[in-house]
């Protein structure tokens, strides 16, 4: 089954996150609903993303959806449980978009807490020496072909572009 | 451990056939050391060099038989400030230049670390490394730009789980051999020694070194 996300969005009632998602063997558009189970005002959206990323139904149709966009959609469906309006939750999340976040510019507390945040990624992925499958020279080939997609960081790039 | 101290920061040093500096360059919290802290394993303790915003990485590896001293350079926090002392570049003969494939930004930075690179060292060599493709190994289809635009390597990169991190210190390693063994900017080299004059005079006169450290916090 060959997945592309084209659209994400949220329901309220019950908590879900909305794909609409092309199935490129057949040509179709479909739309997946995603039940967010287990989700309070308390939850932790990252961790919640994850699980949801990994899960073992819903993985293969959210393969080209980023971690971060998940997680700001739970974010979201968490405002509201805390009571906030849509247009509130919007507001106090744009901007606010890990990808354009310039962390050199935080102060060292901030930076320390966003560098806590991304070290629980860290942990949960590293593979350690005591692991039975570890490779110290763990080398994986990632071969260029012709189909390689450009990634679109590069296509918006032109007025900046000094290289 | 070494003695430590300013010692470590004697540029001449690197001079000498089998002592290589390679420098690490990126934004904040790509993973710089994470990837230096992959590559030594764990129960390496680097020495912190505070006074210069700067942590040293030991490392001796043999090639043909001849011992190579690798002095590996990382930030500590200088790239903050968007731009590091010119004496980070000093001497250098690779440069391992990191960004976040998480973070878009730290891609879209990497034509500023690049080009100050290259004020300072025209010709070494450079290898451009995407790393944290563990967070979403997708990213491994598609292709950055940047680094074929400027010929130079590229390789995806996961501090995490490994992958190739080892492969990237070794290569450094070549390439910083094979330069110094090629070198012929050697006008280069005279222009930095101009431009180093008084860091190098400073460093030259200090005979209680580990004192000089401490009683210079101005000196970074």
């Amino acid at each position: 089954m060959s997945i592309v996300a084209k659209q994400c969005g949220v329901k309220f009632i019950p908590p879900s996150i909305v794909l609409i998602y092309e199935n490129k063997n057949t040509s179709k558009m479909r739309k997946r609903i995603i039940p967010v189970r287990n989700f309070s005002q308390y939850s932790d959206c990252s961790q919640a993303a994850e699980r949801m990323k990994h899960h073992v139904r819903h993985s293969v149709y959210l393969e080209s959806v980023s971690l971060a966009q998940l997680e700001r959609l739970h974010l979201i469906l968490r405002d509201h449980l805390q009571g906030l309006s849509l247009d509130q939750s919007l507001a106090v999340h744009r901007g606010s978009d890990p990808n354009d976040e310039d962390l050199n510019k935080l102060s060292d507390e901030e930076l320390n807490r966003r560098k806590a945040q991304m070290d629980e990624l860290f942990e949960r992925n590293r593979r350690r020496k005591e692991d039975p499958d570890f490779v110290y020279d763990l080398e994986v080939e990632f071969p260029e072909n012709s189909v390689r997609e450009t990634c679109s960081w590069d296509e918006e790039q032109s007025d900046d572009d000094e290289f | 451990m070494d003695a430590g101290g300013i010692s470590d920061l004697d540029l001449e040093k690197y001079d000498a056939d089998e002592q290589v500096k390679i420098i690490c360059l990126g934004d904040s919290a790509v993973g710089k050391s994470k990837l230096m802290e992959r590559f030594l394993m764990d129960g390496y303790r680097p020495q912190q060099l505070s006074t210069y915003a700067l942590t040293l990485y030991k490392y001796t590896t043999t090639i043909n038989g001849q011992t190579i001293l690798v002095d590996f350079w990382d930030t500590a926090g200088q790239e903050r400030f968007q731009s590091m002392h010119p004496s980070y570049y000093h001497k250098s003969h690779a440069c391992i230049m990191v960004f976040d494939v998480q973070r878009k930004i730290t891609y879209k930075n990497l034509p500023n670390w690049y080009k100050e690179l290259r004020e300072y060292r025209p010709e070494i060599p450079c290898l451009v490394v995407a790393n944290k493709i563990d967070a979403d190994i997708k990213v491994t289809q598609k292709s950055f730009n940047f680094a074929k635009k400027q010929g130079l390597p590229f390789y995806f990169v996961s501090a995490a789980d490994g992958t190739n991190v080892v492969k990237v210190f070794k290569d450094a390693i070549q390439m910083a051999l094979s330069y110094k063994k090629n070198s012929n900017d050697f006008m280069d080299e005279v222009m930095r020694e101009l431009e180093n004059f008084d860091l190098e005079s400073k460093e030259e006169t200090s005979d209680k070194e580990e004192e000089t450290q401490e009683g210079k916090p101005d000196s970074a």
